[in-house]
């Protein structure tokens, strides 16, 4: 079956390790907006939530995507770039409902995630559970998404 | 260094008296010898604070060190170091804090950051990549800290802040600087001198990135140093419940402040502040950059007076200094970290000026005609009040708003009832409950009465034995422990004395102020599973790794010894006597669980110590010889 890179809020502590584990995985930087993972804080009502690429089956991005380039892998299922033709236009990034697009500024290209195939360093940084490599209906768990919603709606 | 590696190879210096600034490179030779954070901020103050100056006067030198490790995957490392010399002591004046300041200000291209001067009307200085501007503060000024925050992140969306509030706008001596929200860089009073400045708040935003030296190594080094944090047996219950693990042990041994240290543990102790309370208030954890452990917790007030309040709490500070030290109720004690967050003040010394108050206020000295209501502890209400005076410097609070000491001093015989060391008032760890290295620390501790720079880093809170000499504590580990332990064999086998289970108070007191220092330089956390586990090796390795410059772990050792010695010298300078280290007299003349200090014997100790720092055994002033082997000779 096919995993996803799952997230439960409820255990993120805001550390930012996946954020440096991806951007010095993937730029070899220690610089968080480098990464292709971001957590949003809202420390006045007391909560973090990562937002990564949720490798939707039809993507907001790919749809508005000028160069046509963001295509699904059919093999892994993942929301793919070709990065050689993107023109950075960032109609992606104002189109993801999960603000998962991001402008990579070394490369001049908009990325996404791409679960580091198939071994994501940001999960296996992760100190408390709060982001996991598995099959997506394994670890759904309305009990706790509607306790994320109760938070930010109060 | 140009083409830096791990440090972001700047130093940021600002003069408010004309708005200027100009870039210093950091030169190879200085981060050796001085490292990072605290090793910079030592470094640069004696060098260019003028002997004698008021604290709170332009000439005051106010330093941003960021840790060497901050930024990087290294586990813990978000520490930035806050230094000045200090209103409260007139000596050196430094706080350590985490949270996402120091990752920020080094990817905006800086190291450290030094202030000096004072503008005419209120500013705000903003750094982003590498471009620094000064903006009028005017509207941001009589804000407390929170509403400031909030304004300054919706101008400037993802943006760090240091920041005052009210009481450093109105130069109350323990004023903090605010480190975000929940976080201050607390302790000495600096955030009177940025207030004494006309300093509103630092705004850091930057990405500039920063690329380690070698990355596989660093890396490597980070998972190694996250499997030893993990494996100490102090990482399950840090995780859990954080530093308030400390809470119940203390009362225990009748070691906590318990009002104003009149007693050792207050009877309902358990019943309120014990585990059972903070899993009630509390809903996650929060960690700062890059750590493993998220000590802190979220905290929701559900009911009651103070219901809706929401905030980052429940370390062992508020809940000692407000909680024990005042007599408040858990959720009173809450309320009084927010109102500390919010005006900006240190919750330990506001705390124990309090403390000092409400006790004078018993003895008849003050009167409910000065204060303007009566005060009691456990009046939270009452407390709460005075707090809000103190902030804004009306009625009492305007002669408490000095401090513990300078306020007992408008009183005849108030001193008594001052409990500080160096003019800083004591958080906890009372010695009379408890003779270890960490009460002991207060003594020696460079920023006066506190108890953050000196913790054995194997404390061993399952005994609190009294059957040994007095300069001794029990180990209480085995074998493993023993050898687990990253501690040159000449200085652990001094320190330990395995046979007769024993650890030597004076000589682990040096290595835990030198190791604590080393973490301050390189900007790595002290909780216990991390000051238990990592040590001057490991560190040695995850330094060159980041930043390319080749350090064994005794240089390492030894930048971290010459900082500590460049405060002593500092301070020495300003004005310190041998005299001074000495605790409060209540401590060697009222009992509290049965015991009290021996001055005789305490004396022994200090002069044991500073025989192992290689200092003169009855002055404590550091040796020629001791300065020579430390570069330092020429400062003098």
């Amino acid at each position: 079956m096919r995993k996803q890179l799952i997230v439960d809020s409820t255990k993120c502590t805001g550390c930012g390790l996946c954020q440096m584990a991806c951007a010095i995985k993937k730029k070899r930087q220690c610089e968080p907006s480098l990464a292709r993972i971001r957590i949003w804080r809202d420390e006045t009502r007391g909560m973090f939530i990562p937002m990564v690429c949720q490798q939707c089956e039809n993507p907001p991005c790919a749809a508005v995507c000028l160069m046509n380039i963001i295509t699904k892998d059919p093999v892994n299922g993942l929301t793919i770039r070709n990065l050689d033709a993107c023109i950075a236009c960032r109609a992606c990034q104002v189109a993801c409902p999960f603000e998962a697009s991001h402008y990579d500024y070394l490369q001049e290209a908009v990325v996404n995630c791409d679960h580091c195939q198939g071994s994501p360093e940001c999960v296996q940084y992760c100190p408390t559970g709060a982001l996991q490599y598995a099959p997506l209906n394994a670890v759904l768990d309305n009990g706790r998404h509607n306790e994320a919603l109760r938070r930010i709606c109060t | 260094m140009s083409q830096s590696r791990g440090y972001a190879g700047q130093i940021l210096e600002v003069d408010l008296n004309n708005n200027a600034f100009h870039r210093n490179e950091l030169t190879q030779d200085f981060c050796k010898d001085y490292l990072g954070g605290i090793g910079f901020n030592a470094k640069i103050i004696y060098d260019r604070a003028p002997t004698g100056i008021d604290a709170l006067s332009p000439e005051n030198v106010l330093v941003f060190g960021v840790g060497t490790m901050v930024g990087s995957t290294f586990p813990t490392s978000s520490r930035t170091e806050v230094s000045a010399k200090s209103p409260m002591t007139g000596l050196f004046g430094t706080s350590n804090s985490g949270m996402f300041f120091g990752t920020q200000l080094k990817n905006a291209g800086f190291d450290a950051l030094v202030i000096q001067g004072r503008t005419d009307k209120p500013v705000y200085l903003l750094i982003e990549n590498g471009e620094i501007s000064f903006h009028d503060a005017g509207r941001l000024w009589g804000k407390d800290s929170w509403e400031t925050l909030d304004i300054l992140r919706k101008q400037y969306p993802g943006c760090e802040a240091a920041l005052i509030g009210p009481a450093g706008e109105n130069l109350v001596r323990f004023a903090c600087i605010e480190n975000g929200y929940y976080d201050a860089w607390a302790r000495t009073g600096l955030g009177a001198v940025m207030g004494s400045k006309n300093l509103k708040a630092v705004v850091v935003r930057g990405s500039l990135g920063i690329t380690p030296d070698n990355v596989e190594k660093l890396i490597e080094v980070s998972w190694k140093a996250r499997q030893l944090i993990e494996s100490s047996p102090f990482f399950g219950p840090f995780k859990s419940y954080g530093s308030m693990n400390a809470a119940m042990p203390y009362g225990n041994f009748k070691a906590l402040n318990a009002l104003n240290f009149t007693e050792g543990c207050l009877p309902d102790w358990k019943e309120k502040f014990a585990r059972p309370k903070v899993e009630e208030l509390t809903y996650g954890h929060v960690a700062c950059q890059s750590c493993i452990i998220a000590c802190a917790h979220w905290v929701e007030i559900k009911e009651g007076k103070y219901k809706g309040l929401r905030m980052k709490d429940m370390e062992v500070t508020p809940t000692t200094s407000f909680g024990s030290g005042c007599g408040m109720s858990l959720e009173a004690s809450v309320k009084a970290a927010e109102m500390s967050q919010r005006y900006g003040m240190d919750m330990v010394s506001a705390g124990g000026v309090i403390g000092m108050a409400i006790e004078l206020f018993n003895r008849g000295i003050i009167t409910a005609d000065d204060v303007g209501y009566e005060l009691a502890f456990g009046d939270d209400d009452a407390i709460l009040h005075l707090m809000e005076d103190i902030a804004h410097r009306r009625g009492l609070g305007q002669v408490l708003a000095e401090g513990a000491l300078r306020a007992s001093q408008q009183y005849e015989d108030g001193e008594a009832s001052a409990m500080h060391v160096k003019g800083l008032e004591i958080p906890m760890i009372d010695p009379r409950g408890r003779t270890s290295t960490w009460s002991f620390g207060i003594l020696t501790n460079i920023r006066g009465g506190d108890h953050l720079r000196c913790r054995n880093p194997i404390e061993n809170l399952r005994y609190n034995e009294n059957k040994h000499e007095f300069q001794k504590e029990r180990f209480g580990f085995d074998q493993k422990m023993y050898d687990a332990l990253d501690m040159p064999d000449t200085i652990k086998s001094q320190a330990i004395d395995l046979e007769n289970d024993t650890t030597d108070i004076a000589i682990m007191s040096r290595w835990a102020e030198d190791l604590i220092n080393l973490f301050n330089s390189l900007g790595v956390c002290i909780r216990p599973p991390v000051e238990h586990r990592l040590g001057p090796t490991l560190l040695a390795e995850a330094y060159t790794a980041f930043t390319g410059i080749k350090i064994t772990s005794d240089e390492l050792m030894q930048s971290s010894e010459r900082c500590w010695n460049l405060i002593k010298l500092f301070n020495l300078r300003e004005g310190e006597k041998p005299e001074d280290s000495k605790f409060p007299r209540r401590f060697y003349e009222q009992e509290v669980g049965g015991k009290k200090l021996n001055e005789a014997q305490l004396q022994e100790v200090l002069r044991q110590y500073y025989v192992a720092r290689g200092w003169e055994p009855m002055t404590g002033q550091p040796s020629e010889d001791k300065l020579r082997e430390l570069r330092l000779s020429s400062v003098e």
